[in-house]
């Protein structure tokens, strides 16, 4: 799943010597998980009036090309004209305590908001070399779409050394491609989120019970259903022109049979469901008539 | 009631500290809205309902799939205003396993203390409000949830709430979170710490009733829905057949008709209800022992009192009567607190168990709707 617009920068794959062991090879593929990118907006929205980016760091695991991005935290910056500090101690504290807690999460690289790339940036970059080392560490830029003209976005990169001396300040960013990754709990709640965001006032009502979710479920694929049926009748009465791609989706897709809840098969799992229905309600009512009992016992 | 008058003059005498812990007073007196301002120092605005921001939502939903506690729970940090308790930020709390009592609870002290400087030092809120724990088939009555709640009451404003987030659920496709927080009447029940009959009988204590619900609601703030707005909308211009065009697909895991969940759910009930028994036994075991040493007593009290009738009617003096306590131990009455919460988790058990079913049978009828027509 690509995250932002698509470009027409082509991910080089700087040509790793394999003799070269003692070297990891460059990551070729980001994966980020949707935690990361929101503690990145909320830090974004805490920023000083005076700071025009904000950076943090990343955390995650690496397996061999691919870095997993699992969760960030804000660092202390400041950038002037004249020079830019990291507030190291901070970053190293907050990396110990996250530490406590996931002990497989290690330092992947680091985040800046916005898209600029400027000698700072290659700065930070080298700080964050060290701590990755033998590691090369990665850099993620959020856009947060709030400037016009830059739609929200997120782009990776790695860097390499450029030039006849290498120089901290001196750097090529090179793009890496970045993709929004979750496990399927955490796509409930970007699914809780992404309706909470499009109902009124940004807020929604909890807790929803199973059946309200299962319904808008059911509305929705029927919705998908008619609009294909639709399609379908379109294309029939010779209004559109029909596409074989599509055709042989939905052929693909509307195959499937019910076969295997045949009758027989229906009916047993029926009366297995409803008894074990009867059975939870039977279980809480006499939980309910035993607290009630012990409070009469004394007496 | 002694309590908030108490509690009043307390605050009374407090020098208005901002952030101070109020005292635990009940706050379910129709306070009058005197103040014009929404600003409550004293936390006198009761609350109505719980708000989670999204990143809260996310990182809770990290922390339990990612742990492999049976219970990983976490600080949620936050404001209250008007009755709405903004949490806008948590963080996970480290899991000790093993570990000596003494040693870990401090260590997550200085964690906690850690990473709250920390936090404020990146302007993030600082000020806890309550926690979260994560549950498995809404079973969430543990002693230890109280406990840590009883604890949080006495130094948060509002009491502090617990959210519950259940894995179960979740996994079945809808992400749920309750909010919660103690009775009054159950901390009346919990300082003095006596769950004997008697008391539960008093405090119409059952297991619906130590905690109550607050009404929770999630929130996204300005920049979160505009960012997920971008997501999940489709990207124009990508051809069909190049995968998902969008960086939020649709997706229907809850149509799916399995029911994997039920057997394990039954194995809960019925290991919940094992636990249950147990413990009835016990306090049957512990009520007949009582029961046994107050006879005892009874009846030494009774022949002493027959002998100092003979004694009397032969002109002696009589015998003093003597102190039966010190003679006789009689063991306290047993806390029901521990069967009662085990009888919480039974309900709660059945009643994840019931709608499971419930949903499961529409989807059947629904799978079934166009061919047994």
């Amino acid at each position: 799943m690509p995250l932002g617009p698509s470009s027409s920068a082509i991910h080089i794959h700087p040509n790793v010597p394999v003799s070269a062991q003692n070297n990891p090879r460059t990551p070729t593929s980001i994966t980020i998980h949707p935690v990361a990118l929101f503690s990145i907006l909320d830090h974004y929205l805490r920023r000083k009036d005076d700071q025009d980016r904000v950076i943090g760091t990343l955390l995650g695991t690496r397996t061999d090309a691919e870095i997993e991005v699992r969760s960030s935290f804000a660092v202390l910056h400041s950038e002037t004209s004249e020079q830019v500090a990291v507030d190291m101690e901070y970053h190293r504290t907050m990396y110990e305590l996250h530490h406590k807690v996931n002990p497989k999460e290690v330092i992947v690289g680091w985040y800046s908001t916005g898209s600029n790339l400027n000698t700072y940036s290659a700065l930070i970059q080298n700080f964050y070399s060290q701590e990755t080392t033998p590691h090369q560490a990665i850099h993620v830029s959020l856009d947060t779409g709030v400037e016009p003209g830059q739609p929200a976005g997120v782009k990776g990169y790695v860097s390499s050394p450029v030039g006849v001396f290498p120089k901290p300040e001196n750097c090529v960013f090179v793009p890496v491609p970045v993709e929004l990754q979750f496990r399927d709990s955490e796509r409930r709640g970007v699914d809780l989120l992404t309706s909470t965001a499009v109902s009124e006032n940004s807020t929604s009502q909890q807790p929803l019970s199973d059946l309200e979710i299962l319904e808008s479920s059911i509305q929705s694929v029927t919705s998908m259903i008619d609009r294909v049926l639709g399609y379908v009748r379109a294309v029939l009465a010779g209004e559109t022109k029909g596409d074989p791609a599509i055709g042989r989706y939905l052929m693909d897709t509307l195959g499937a049979s019910t076969d295997d809840l045949e009758k027989g098969g229906f009916n047993g799992r029926l009366q297995d469901t409803l008894m074990i229905s009867y059975l939870a309600n039977l279980v809480r009512a006499q939980a309910e008539v035993s607290s009630r009992l012990a409070l009469v016992g004394a007496s | 009631m002694a309590a908030p008058s108490m509690a009043a003059a307390l605050a009374a005498s407090l020098p208005a500290p901002s952030a101070a812990p109020t005292p635990a007073a009940p706050t379910y007196e129709a306070i009058p809205q005197s103040m014009s301002t929404l600003i409550d120092v004293e936390a006198e605005i009761p609350l109505q309902c719980v708000q989670l921001d999204g990143l809260v939502v996310s990182k809770i939903l990290k922390h339990s799939s990612d742990s492999n506690s049976s219970s990983p729970f976490g600080l949620l940090l936050g404001l209250d205003l008007d009755g709405v308790l903004e949490v806008s930020n948590s963080f996970p709390m480290p899991h000790h396993s093993g570990d000596d009592d003494d040693k870990s609870a401090k260590s997550v002290a200085r964690y906690q203390a850690s990473m709250l400087r920390s936090l404020k030092e990146v302007q993030g809120d600082d000020t806890v409000v309550g926690f979260y724990q994560a549950s498995t088939l809404g079973a969430f009555f543990t002693q230890n949830l109280i406990d840590l709640q009883a604890i949080h009451r006495e130094k948060l404003r509002h009491g502090g709430v617990v959210v519950v987030h259940d894995v179960s659920q979740t996994a079945r496709g809808n992400a749920s979170f309750r909010a919660f927080r103690l009775t009054p009447t159950f901390l009346d029940a919990y300082k003095k710490s006596s769950f004997n009959t008697a008391s539960l009988a008093n405090h119409q204590l059952t297991f619906s009733s130590i905690l109550e619900e607050l009404p929770l609601k999630i929130h996204t703030n300005p920049l979160l829905s505009a960012f997920l707005g971008e997501f999940s909308a489709a990207s124009p211009g990508a051809a069909l057949g190049t995968g998902p065009s969008s960086a939020l697909p649709p997706s229907f895991s809850v149509l799916d008709l399995k029911s994997g969940g039920l057997t394990k759910n039954l194995e809960h009930i019925v290991d919940a209800l094992d636990l249950y028994r147990n413990e009835e036994n016990n306090l049957a075991y512990l009520s007949r022992q009582i029961a046994r040493e107050r006879a005892k007593a009874d009846n030494y009290v009774m022949k002493r009192k027959e002998e100092n009738a003979t004694r009397v009617a032969q002109g002696l003096a009589p015998l003093p009567e003597e102190d039966v306590t010190r003679l006789f131990k009689i063991p306290p009455e047993p806390s029901r607190l521990e069967s009662m919460l085990l009888l919480g988790q039974v309900d709660a058990y059945a009643k994840s168990l019931a709608e499971t079913t419930s949903t499961g049978l529409v989807k059947m009828y629904a799978a079934t709707a166009g061919s047994t027509v």
